[in-house]
């Protein structure tokens, strides 16, 4: 199939795997607003609203990193009990589709968070102008944790594994890396190792699109443009040659 | 198709040289005990697991070099998976056919037809998770059977089905064949093979025992007929003037020619025995040739 079939297939993937899925049970809404909005209210109330914006921004990389990580347990569910991924690779639909697919099913899922999340951040301070950079930044980020998503999942012998180590890419990705607190207070050397995980540099650009850059040691938006692309570009390369999709 | 497998960290070779032909327009059967290593065969040819060794040809393409071009032209209805959640059996089957790049209109027409086909009808808009097993089942079957693939592999795809709804799949899998496209199937029910295949091969251990059509298997047998005597009206060794005894749960199977599967019927009805006669099947080969292997 040609590329635009393969994107029409991942679309189709996705649409499937999400829409029609919260169609009928929007119980699944839930857990997706829980952790990233109570970290939010958890921030707001303890700096009495001083970290706001900064609690907004963490939730909205949360949001979006969490459906990438989470992939790590849903495409095993897809692999070992549905077996959908055996039945695609028997099928038209190449690797990148289906990652695809399944990445646009996580994006679906977020939606009704991001509805509520990008426009509260305009509203605090983000120029609509810097909007799609935002946007794009954000797609990093939600590729970028798809790929290492989908990618551990295929090495995955067990369901139960396999949410635990979305959970655990989720923490490392979402939460610890500076996206929830301003990455001046990290020590040097800690600074610099998360300056290879997107989420970092999104926040950062964030930040500086909304008026208050960062200062920090190597780094300028020119440079975390660079760094999101690399490691995005890594990512997806690792992926497409590592990944099990037809298992060895 | 020639090929060895042996899996990643594993030390037993989970087939071995194995070598069958698969016309086209045709149903052909791997029959085996679970682990025989059938899946691991039928995973292989539909391009879902590597060869360790060997060649396989499906369509014309290798599988290790050319999984792309089989691809496109094959379906797979995969062991033991289950359908999605809240998913309708439309949504399951008019999905993965747009999904596989068919235009919205043949894909309508298509999952409509597929889905008359096996008798969902009635099911096609409620949640798959509110459906019986066996609905579930019809549902994964009509995804691969709704596509155009040329060839359609089958991996125990009427495992635990009541009797009415793999007589339902089997009606499908004929009419599928009567479009000249191929199928590969796998089971392990022996009267599956026999009414459905066009040509069987019986695997035990990875190895392939024997092959060949229905007919030509059964030539492996040297007796024509079986009698079956429940309860304990003959001895073992009083059976045995008759033919070959085997000794079943609660019941003694003869087996023999027609003369004497006539006569021992005849007595067994005289002592007033409850007595079957019939035909020897693929049952009969199927468990002298995995037995003997066994022993």
């Amino acid at each position: 199939m040609s590329g635009a079939k393969q994107f029409r297939a991942a679309v189709v993937i996705g649409y499937m795997l999400s829409i029609t899925w919260l169609r009928r049970n929007l119980l699944s809404l839930v857990w997706l607003f829980a952790t990233p909005f109570s970290l939010l209210f958890i921030i707001t109330v303890t700096t009495g609203g001083r970290s706001f914006a900064l609690g907004v921004i963490g939730s909205l990389l949360l949001v979006l990193s969490t459906v990438g990580t989470g992939l790590a347990g849903d495409a095993t569910w897809y692999r070992l009990e549905t077996k959908l991924q055996d039945f695609f690779v028997a099928s038209p639909v190449n690797q990148l589709g289906y990652l695809l697919g399944i990445a646009f099913a996580g994006l679906f899922f977020a939606s009704p968070a991001l509805v509520v999340l990008l426009p509260l951040l305009v509203y605090i301070g983000l120029p609509l102008i810097s909007l799609p950079l935002v946007l794009l930044s954000l797609a990093g980020v939600w590729l970028f944790s798809s790929a290492i998503g989908y990618l551990v999942s295929t090495f995955t012998s067990n369901l139960r594994n396999g949410w635990q180590s979305g959970l655990l890419l989720s923490v490392l990705v979402g939460i610890l890396p500076p996206v929830f607190y301003p990455a001046e207070i990290l020590p040097h050397n800690i600074l610099l190792v998360t300056y290879a995980i997107p989420t970092t540099n999104a926040a950062l650009l964030i930040r500086d699109s909304m008026g208050t850059p960062p200062t920090l040691p190597y780094w300028s938006p020119l440079i975390g443009w660079l760094l999101i692309a690399t490691s995005l570009a890594i990512a997806l390369a690792v992926t497409s040659r590592v990944a099990r999709w037809r298992q060895p | 198709m020639s090929l060895s497998k042996i899996y990643h960290r594993s030390r037993t070779q989970a087939l071995s040289d194995i070598t069958l032909t698969i016309g086209r327009g045709e149903i052909f059967t791997l029959l085996g005990r679970n682990g025989a290593g059938k899946t691991t065969f039928l995973r292989i040819a539909a391009t879902q697991l590597m060869p360790s060794k060997g060649r396989i040809s499906v369509l014309g393409h290798d599988v290790r070099d050319e999984p792309l071009q089989i691809r496109s032209k094959i379906a797979v209805v995969p062991q033991e998976g289950s359908t999605i959640g809240p998913l309708t059996p439309w949504d399951h089957v008019y999905l993965t056919l747009l999904a596989r790049g068919m235009s919205r209109n043949q894909a309508h027409e298509r999952s409509e037809k597929t889905i008359e086909r096996l008798e969902l009808t009635e099911y096609r808009n409620q949640p798959a998770d509110s459906l019986s097993g066996g609905l579930k089942q019809r549902v994964r079957v009509a995804m691969a059977v709704a596509t155009d693939a040329e060839l359609i592999f089958l991996d125990e795809p009427t495992l635990g089905l009541d009797a009415v709804t793999r007589r339902r799949i089997w009606g499908v899998l004929n009419e599928i064949q009567k479009e000249g496209r191929s199928i590969l199937l796998t089971t392990h029910y022996i009267d599956e093979a026999e009414i459905l295949s066009n040509n069987v091969a019986i695997i035990d251990h990875g190895k392939m025992v024997l092959s060949g059509s229905p007919a030509e298997l059964l030539r492996n047998v040297k007796e024509r007929v079986r009698v079956d005597i429940v309860g304990s009206t003959f001895s073992e060794e009083e059976l045995s003037k008759y033919g070959r005894v085997v000794k079943l749960a609660e019941r003694f199977r003869v087996l023999t020619d027609d003369r004497l599967g006539r006569e021992l019927a005849d007595e067994a009805l005289k002592r007033g025995s409850d007595v079957g006669l019939a035909r020897v099947s693929l049952e009969d080969l199927f468990v002298d040739l995995i037995g003997r292997a066994e022993e």
